[in-house]
């Protein structure tokens, strides 16, 4: 009969009568000439401003050109990979810390982790390009925006994986301690492979956070998506058309990521209802 | 004797689907003003379904309903101010649960009926302290056992002077323990002459409180008459199966 | 650069960063607010295309790189004929983003409520209106007071993005590339920023855990 899952989305109206009926039709009607005439309004503008010339598109039908850009992406996904693997790391040990026993411990990564989520990446990008220099560090142009992007991730991915671990039951623990298991193993084999599991579709959402963060690149000149993107501007004086394709690709490549991190959620849920 | 010549709920060959699933066929039922009807059926039956399409929260694919002689407006206004009329108790309570109680059963009288806020909160205390959780009216309902979470959702139903009241399974959600509870509200208000749609599994308060007893499976009404009738005679094969398979339990 | 140096040659400068930062925070949220509850309303809204248009917008805004729609509306959109000045840019983008996560927690705030509330509020009479005023709106903005804290913390790291055009006064994160290109701040310049951002970010989660423990809905 009635499913379950109905949410308030779907209960918010009532199966309309003939007057409400005509009502809806209208307002939609009205709604898409309005939406319609926006994209209008829009395409004019492109048209009056000279923008659907030839010479600012013609060159997305060259290969060289998608081949330049894939070489950015590259870049990118470098970056954003590898950032991924370290505020994966860092965030597993700072959440390690924060809930050990030691108090100090405790209090000094509760400090760093609130450090790392409460201070904008591109400030950490300005330490390791323009404050690091000054200590005498010297570092590839990989690793200054590699660095500022995962120790801006880590600090989250730490509370993710708490979360995690608090939502596996505590019988789990006693359980496996009164089968004679030792507590550090207990949390590694028995406590966290669950804890992980729960929290993957939030670590897929902080993996779009680092995707993003990867496009202050620029700042210090690494060859990503964004930079070749300006390198490709210059060459045919095409800033507009340029920079609109790739906000277009980095929407899909999150896009896609967002909807991965959903399917894995429905997925585990749809697991856990079959217990 | 004439205002009872009108009855307070009229259906007229009611039709329903879910989709493929057709789970009202052919329902013709009159309650008259005054009376309690309890309508029981195995699960699926279609009874609260039946409850539910009183005051148009299902709406129906064809036939006629009339609350007090006028036929269910469709939508908007004039809708609201026929379920502003008829009171509806839930199985899962369905409180609001960001209000307090008091303010659970003052809201509507406040919004719908435009009482001052005086006059509905002392209506509110009255009745809060007619179902026996008085003391309970400054609590949210989450702070509530489920027994005086339905008591208040009677409460909060009454708070409109309904002409008549819906009851969907309201004690199949409890405990045992709190059954008899809300069901001694229930047999209150029926007493007082409260124009009463039951849907429950509680036989014996079927035996005790109905008028009359309507008996539900696939959709249709097999059975309908006295609790003395139904109990003791039932008709249909299938009221004799459903009334042994729950006298087992 | 020792700290007393550093503070009396550009202690006011932080002063007035700090307050830029708190100002384009406090703006952009309150934009990306009114922006969000419409765009919610669009896409909770019985008119499909409106429902399609609201969640076309979230998806734009929630995957868009702040960098990317920075340089869109500085560098690109003059390219359209339309010239905006930096400061409208820099809070159309740290509002436009954020306004697309405030819709998706109004949504998911709305989601917690059970459905069953709105029946039980249909059938005591309330209208369609009355209903969404008096337990729909009032329970999604109750259960996404969390969220909305941590909204405008992100807020305040996404208005950082103004330390990529030439603002003035600059904000706390442009603060440190200027002294650090003009001078040697060293690490003291990047710290007093930092810190200044963590204590804000603090503050808001504490008063939004505050406002949350106040208003909590038990269920």
């Amino acid at each position: 009969m009635r499913g379950a899952g109905l949410t308030v989305r779907d209960v918010l109206y009532e199966a309309p009568g003939a007057g409400t009926r005509k009502k809806i039709a209208v307002a939609t009607a009205a709604s898409l000439l309005l939406l319609a005439l926006l994209l209008g309004l829009v395409i004019r503008q492109f048209a009056i401003a000279g923008q659907l010339d030839r010479k600012y598109w013609f060159f997305f039908a060259r290969g060289t050109t998608w081949s330049f850009l894939g070489k950015g992406l590259l870049g990118t996904v470098e970056v954003a990979v590898v950032s991924g693997i370290l505020a994966f790391a860092a965030g597993f040990f700072l959440m390690v810390g924060r809930i050990s026993q030691s108090r100090i411990s405790r209090a000094l990564c509760t400090g760093i982790i609130e450090f790392t989520r409460g201070v904008p990446t591109l400030l950490f990008v300005y330490f390791f390009f323009l404050v690091a220099p000054q200590l005498g560090i010297r570092l590839h142009a990989f690793w200054k925006i590699t660095l500022p992007v995962s120790i801006s991730a880590c600090g989250v991915v730490a509370e993710v994986l708490r979360s995690g671990v608090n939502a596996v039951p505590k019988g789990q623990r006693e359980a496996a301690l009164s089968l004679g298991m030792r507590e550090g193993s207990v949390f590694l084999k028995i406590i966290f492979p669950q804890a992980f599991r729960v929290v993957i579709p939030a670590l897929l959402s902080e993996l779009v956070i680092v995707l993003k963060d990867t496009t202050f690149a620029y700042v210090i000149n690494f060859p990503d998506l964004m930079q070749n993107a300006s390198v490709l501007i210059s060459n045919y004086d095409a800033m507009l058309s340029v920079y609109l394709l790739i906000a277009v690709i980095y929407c899909i490549i999150n896009y896609l990521l967002n909807k991965a991190a959903e399917a894995v959620a429905v997925r585990g849920k749809e697991k856990g209802g079959a217990k | 004797m004439s205002m009872s010549q009108t009855p307070m709920i009229e259906m007229r060959n009611v039709e329903k689907h879910f989709g493929d699933h057709h789970v009202l066929k052919g329902i013709s039922l009159t309650v008259k003003k005054g009376e309690v009807v309890v309508i029981i059926g195995p699960s699926g039956s279609g009874k609260s379904t039946l409850c539910r399409t009183i005051n148009r929260l299902e709406p129906i694919d064809s036939g006629e309903i009339c609350f007090d002689g006028k036929p269910l407006p469709e939508e908007g206004r004039a809708l609201a101010a026929l379920r502003s009329q008829i009171g509806m108790v839930f199985q899962s309570f369905n409180l609001f649960a960001h209000k307090t109680i008091l303010e659970n059963v003052m809201l509507a009288p406040m919004d719908v009926l435009h009482k001052p806020q005086k006059e509905a909160r002392e209506a509110a205390m009255e009745l809060l302290k007619r179902v026996g959780v008085d003391s309970q009216a400054g609590k949210v309902p989450a702070q509530l056992s489920g027994g005086q979470q339905q008591r208040v959702a009677i409460a909060r139903s009454l708070a409109m002077n309904p002409k008549a009241m819906l009851f969907d399974e309201p004690t199949s959600a409890l405990d045992p323990e709190m059954i008899g509870e809300v069901l001694d509200v229930m047999t209150e208000l029926a007493k007082e002459g409260m124009t009463m749609v039951i849907v429950t599994h509680e036989m014996n308060f079927a035996r005790r409180v109905a008028d009359r007893v309507v008996f539900m499976d696939e959709g249709r009404i097999l059975e309908d008459g006295t609790p003395e009738e139904f109990f003791a005679h039932p008709k249909t094969e299938r009221a004799r199966d459903f009334l042994n398979s729950i006298k087992d339990h | 650069m020792r700290i007393e140096e550093l503070l009396s040659q550009f202690g006011s400068q932080y002063v007035r960063a700090l307050l830029t930062t708190w100002e384009l925070t406090a703006l952009s949220a309150a934009i990306a607010f009114l922006l969000g509850t419409a765009v919610t309303v669009m896409r909770i809204s019985p008119i499909r295309p409106l429902r399609r248009f609201g969640d076309f917008y979230v998806q734009i805004f929630r995957n868009i790189p702040g960098a990317s729609l920075l340089i869109l509306l500085v560098y690109a959109l003059p390219y359209l004929d339309v010239v905006l000045s930096y400061r409208t840019c820099v809070l159309m983008a740290a509002s436009l983003i954020p306004s697309a996560f405030c819709s998706e927690y109004l949504m998911a705030g709305i989601n917690t409520i059970d459905p069953g509330q709105i029946e039980a509020a249909r059938s005591l009479g309330m209208t369609f209106g009355q209903i969404i005023r008096r337990v729909v709106i009032p329970q999604a903005l109750r259960s996404s007071i969390l969220p909305m804290t941590n909204l405008l913390v992100a807020t305040m790291l996404t208005t950082a993005l103004a330390s990529q055009v030439p603002l003035n006064p600059r904000e706390l994160t442009g603060i440190v590339a200027h002294i650090n290109t003009h001078a040697v701040g060293g690490v003291t310049a990047f710290l007093i920023s930092a810190f200044l951002y963590c204590m804000t970010a603090v503050a808001i989660g504490q008063a939004g855990s505050w406002i949350d423990r106040k208003v909590r809905i038990l269920r």
